[in-house]
């Protein structure tokens, strides 16, 4: 028997791996030939399409029967329930695909959330797996990030809530686990978040969401005989799912829309186009708005970027057709030589072609639509490589010989070893060498940088905002320049990884602390007290100490048996504790001052 | 911190590779749902046991009931018995003690006996990775010998549309034959083993 983290495969990961992996003989996939009469009852194209696409490497003649792309459900506040669980969904013709979602069966609900707004999140693990959720792109305590270490066991409530100071744009959140991460995000685990904003809400762009406010989440799967997802020995899915959705068909305005794109894949690039190479425009990065949109007929979109952007559909009449398409044909993308063939870890039907990632049937102008596009968005004020009071260098390493995982300066992640500390409100600025065999997708949690350079050449406009992650390629050096800022956690790292999902699951990940800069010298403190009262409890059970300076870090509530039920980073006010069973449970309290742990019995009625 | 890791890590997960046909088993005694006790070695009648590894709390193993029951006859009829089992962690999962698996048996109408398996013995013993697998043990010189591993059939929301694995595999054994497809591939949600070295 294995330990369960030890159970995620080691993925190929070198040049020498994919290329014999892609030699290794496997049987022909096949496209799905029809949907259940379940899935053709959800078709809602009012004009069923059947088209017949010539695969122009495989030679595979396939029927596309679009299905309407779903739209996740929106919930608006500052308080939200999020429950993660597992389900099944009818993806193919035959066996139903094991999923997971939230609040439903795959993905998750988009949340809308203000700038400036302190928003409180319920997140109930309800999966059969451990996992974890991070809320990829904010700014936030490290103990709310949801990275390795705020690991949520089944059946556990985690309770995190941090203040909005990041810029309208488009989030996300999804799972984190070291050594899970693939599974869990392959199985469909993962939604958006919105931030709206005062800047963002003056500008006549679109925004009724799921109108001529559209997200499209990018994700490719394969699939195994038993129409299971694969997420071992594999990188790249031969079938994509907008959305969740295969063969996604949707009915857009013909007036500006909005896309919000997020690359929610394990390795693959969408290099995105229409299929008309109408001009579009991108308006907004990872982590806000540009200065002005930026026109082009191709937009490369890496594995956990966000781009948004406006697309001009006032020209067309109902019923034109139209798609986005990922133009991936000729593309090398991370491989050196271009994308493979059709087998092996690295293989896919999709390498190396042209696919509909959306196919768009225009319809009815919407009463208010936004037909002009802006001149302008929002001023920004960018960091520049001369704010850098401290620099550092970062090398992908490894990768070579054969099943030696990549990894940052040649350490594999080690989630009790922290590689850097960051001194709290200073700008520095990262540098980032990959000389080696593959492409990869750098992110860094906590902050929104700006990118001040690349070698290979003058930073592209579109990706000139602010921005969490980014591609590296082959022979490529790029340099971020970013603020670390507010709240300081000498214990509570945030990480920094490649966003391959198997990358980092591998061990291509590191972490960091931002420290104050006293930090470092222990002060003697006398270990706090805490008394919780009422005690029995029904409802709330609040927590006090004789120390007024007393601060409490992090409370575990553990039942009888010895299982944590419930995980409240900095718990304010009053403990919930309601919709606990009745019976005795330990608050385990870790004061925030010097981390020292304490354990206070309660009852509840 | 790592404390927060703390249960994750006191799990293992068993590899999920076949299991070896023709295996030789042991008798095992577990509870049922109902309280009293069940016990393969008492069985010296039957032909075979059909097990399957079923559990409260995973969505795709709760598709099967009505399809277990019809199982249950058949094996009634046969000459055999269906056990259903549950070696989920009850620490972990509090849909899964005995009085959750009573509740549900009495409530979806089991019409076999629902064991717990609260050492996780039996499931580790048959190489169970997942909830639903089913296995079938054919008494072969008064010893259990496993016939076949994997899925129940290939359909779990439309038992209209499933091809049914182990039926098949029962056809097989109960005409004389040896089973032609003894191994499937089952999934659903993974059993994690306590580590008890922890």
């Amino acid at each position: 028997m294995q330990r369960k983290p030890a159970q995620q495969s080691k993925h190929m990961s070198n040049k020498d791996e994919y290329e014999r992996a892609a030699k290794k003989s496997q049987p022909k996939r096949t496209f799905p030939q029809r949907l259940t009469s379940k899935q053709s009852m959800s078709v809602q194209t009012t004009r069923p399409i059947f088209a017949a696409l010539l695969m122009l490497c495989g030679k595979t003649t396939v029927q596309a029967q679009y299905q309407t792309m779903r739209i996740p459900q929106a919930l608006y506040g500052k308080e939200f329930k999020l429950t993660l669980k597992d389900s099944f969904r009818q993806l193919r013709t035959g066996n139903q695909t094991i999923t997971s979602g939230i609040n439903g069966d795959f993905w998750g609900p988009t949340l809308f959330i203000n700038k400036g707004d302190t928003v409180r999140m319920d997140v109930l693990n309800k999966l059969n797996d451990s996992t974890t959720l991070h809320w990829h792109g904010f700014h936030l305590p490290a103990v709310m990030d949801g990275g390795p270490h705020q690991v949520i066991p089944p059946n556990t409530r985690w309770k995190p809530y941090w203040k909005v100071t990041n810029q309208a744009s488009t989030y996300w959140y999804h799972p984190h686990l070291h050594e899970m991460t693939q599974e869990h995000m392959t199985k469909g685990l993962g939604g958006l978040i919105i931030v709206r904003d005062s800047m963002e809400a003056t500008l006549a762009l679109p925004r009724t969401y799921g109108t001529d406010d559209i997200p499209l989440v990018l994700t490719s799967r394969r699939y195994d005989a038993a129409n299971q997802f694969v997420y071992k020995n594999s990188a790249y899915g031969d079938y994509l799912l907008s959305n969740g959705t295969p063969n996604a068909t949707f009915t857009l305005p013909r007036q500006m829309v909005r896309l919000r794109i997020l690359n929610a894949d394990i390795e693959r690039g969408y290099n995105l186009g229409f299929s008309d190479n109408r001009t579009f425009y991108v308006i907004g990065n990872d982590g806000g708005l540009l200065e002005a949109p930026v026109s082009l007929t191709r937009l490369p979109v890496y594995v956990g970027e966000r781009y948004e952007i406006l697309v001009d559909l006032s020209g067309l009449a109902e019923g034109n057709t139209l798609d986005l398409k990922a133009y991936n044909s000729g593309r090398s993308n991370s491989f050196p030589g271009g994308e493979p063939g059709t087998s092996g870890v690295f293989g896919s039907l999709l390498n190396n072609t042209d696919f509909s990632v959306l196919h768009i049937i225009v319809g009815a102008r919407t009463s208010n639509p936004i037909l002009n596009l802006p001149t302008t968005l929002v001023k920004q004020t960018y960091l520049k490589a001369g704010d850098a009071t401290n620099t550092r260098t970062l090398n992908v390493t490894n990768g070579q010989p054969a099943n030696s995982p990549f990894r940052f300066d040649n350490k594999l992640f080690d989630i009790k070893f922290i590689n850097h500390q960051v001194i709290r409100n200073t700008v520095e600025k990262w540098s980032v060498t990959n000389n080696n065999v593959f492409g990869h997708c750098f992110h860094i949690h906590d902050v929104q940088f700006k990118i001040v350079s690349r070698s290979s050449g003058p930073i592209a406009a579109y990706e000139t905002g602010w921005k969490d992650a980014f591609f590296i390629s082959r022979n490529e050096t790029v340099a971020f320049v970013a603020r670390f800022s507010d709240e300081a956690d000498p214990q509570h790292p945030f990480m920094y990884h490649c966003h391959f999902g198997n990358h980092e699951d591998e061990g291509m990940m590191a972490q960091f602390v931002v420290a104050e800069p006293t930090q470092g010298t222990a002060e003697q403190h006398t270990p706090a007290k805490f008394q919780a009262y009422p005690n029995p409890a029904n409802d709330k059970i609040y927590l006090t100490s004789e120390d007024p300076s007393s601060q409490i870090y992090y409370v575990n509530v553990v039942n009888a048996a010895g299982k944590t039920v419930m995980m409240l980073p900095q718990p304010q006010a009053g403990i919930e504790v309601s919709n606990l069973a009745p019976g005795v449970y330990f608050l385990h309290i870790t004061n925030q001052r010097d981390k020292h742990q304490s354990v206070i019995t309660f009852l509840k009625r | 911190m790592s404390a927060f890791a703390a249960l994750l890590f006191s799990w293992v997960l068993q590899v999920d590779s076949p299991p070896v046909k023709g295996k030789m088993l042991h008798n095992f005694t577990l509870q049922q749902a109902g309280g009293a006790m069940y016990s393969t070695a008492q069985q010296t009648a039957l032909k075979g046991l059909v097990l399957v590894f079923t559990c409260n709390h995973c969505p795709f193993a709760r598709l099967y009931t009505q399809r277990l029951n019809q199982l249950a006859r058949r094996c009634d009829t046969s000459g055999m018995k269906l056990l259903a089992i549950n070696s989920m962690d009850t620490l972990v999962y509090e849909d899964e003690t005995l009085l959750e698996m009573q509740k549900r048996a009495k409530e979806e109408t089991f019409q076999f006996p629902y064991l717990q398996d609260p050492e996780q013995q039996v499931a580790k013993m048959m190489g169970a990775g997942c909830t639903p697998q089913a296995f079938i043990l054919w008494k072969e010189r008064g010893t259990w010998v496993m016939r076949y591993s994997g899925a129940i059939d290939n359909n779990g929301q439309e038992p209209e549309h499933a091809v049914s694995y182990i039926g098949a595999a029962l056809d097989d054994l109960l005409s004389g034959r040896m089973v032609r497809t003894p191994y499937t591939q089952a999934f659903g949600c993974k059993i994690y083993y306590r580590n008890n070295d922890d």
